[in-house]
């Protein structure tokens, strides 16, 4: 599949939107469309874009200050119009999401663990995404290698969202060479973001 | 919010039996996830097994070595 590179690097909105709508009519057949980009509401318009014309998108934060989106064009469907590059204000809320433990509710530890991958991936669908996900406890092992929400957790990082897990727990649990995805943070920051908060969501 | 993509939805009649799904899935190294049953398919509560529409072979035999009752297959635009 042809690949196609898009460098948006040091553009606002909606020059990126732009280059890749470009891009995607330039296609002649299938190719896998990697659209680099600086800021989070970026990979927020051009999610967008690739959602409009049904276009399968991941994206992933690869250093502060620069996304890549992955757009796979093979997909695209006929039926797509070309639209007007649309911007949106950031989408992300003054939600902060605290998840203390791998598993969700208490009761069953298994069904709990299969809950709580249901709770992030439909967390990333909402439309208001939160601004912070803290993991604490045994919600450390969440954001490490081998999770399974770490799609979903990417691709909200992406977005914006700040992933942070405490370093205490992942020191705990023997993990801290194993988180993949979002920053280390400490008891101070985790208070800070608590308090200051406007809504505070504890599945 | 990530872009619609066509899936392959498959309902169980038992949340025990999308957990299955899951194991047996994940250990033959087919493609797909569990996830929260789309409320376009159902407005209660449960978990779906969500998978490429490609994949529907490899999903269909799975369940059935795996003596996996389904309870509704569906391809939805999610």
């Amino acid at each position: 599949m042809e690949q196609i590179l898009v460098n948006a690097l040091g553009e606002q909105c909606p020059i990126p939107v732009v280059k890749t709508l470009k891009a995607l009519q330039a296609l002649t057949g299938p190719a896998c469309v990697e659209v680099h980009v600086d800021n989070e509401t970026a990979v927020q318009n051009v999610t967008r874009l690739a959602a409009n014309k049904q276009i399968p998108v991941r994206s992933e934060k690869l250093e502060e200050n620069h996304f890549v989106l992955y757009l796979d064009a093979e997909k695209a469907t006929e039926a797509s119009q070309p639209e007007a590059p649309a911007c949106q204000p950031d989408r992300r809320g003054d939600l902060v999401v605290a998840v203390t433990s791998d598993a969700m509710g208490h009761g069953s530890e298994e069904l709990g663990r299969t809950l709580m991958k249901g709770f992030l991936y439909a967390l990333s669908q909402q439309e208001e995404l939160p601004a912070t996900i803290l993991f604490y406890n045994g919600g450390a092992k969440l954001t490490t290698q081998g999770s399974l929400s770490l799609e979903d957790l990417k691709s909200m990082e992406a977005q914006g969202v700040q992933i942070l897990t405490c370093g205490a727990c992942l020191n705990y649990y023997g993990l801290t060479e194993r988180l993949a995805v979002g920053g280390v943070t400490n008891m101070y920051a985790i208070v800070e973001t608590l308090t200051k908060a406007g809504r505070v969501v504890k599945p | 919010m990530r872009p619609k993509q066509l899936r392959l939805i498959l309902t169980f009649p038992t949340t025990m039996a999308a957990m299955a799904m899951e194991q047996i899935c994940l250990a033959r190294g087919i493609p797909g996830r569990l996830i929260p049953v789309p409320t376009s398919i159902t407005a209660g509560c449960g978990m779906a097994w969500s998978a490429p529409p490609d994949a529907r072979a490899q999903v269909l035999d799975a369940a059935q070595e795996g003596g996996i009752c389904v309870d509704g297959l569906y391809e939805l635009v999610i």
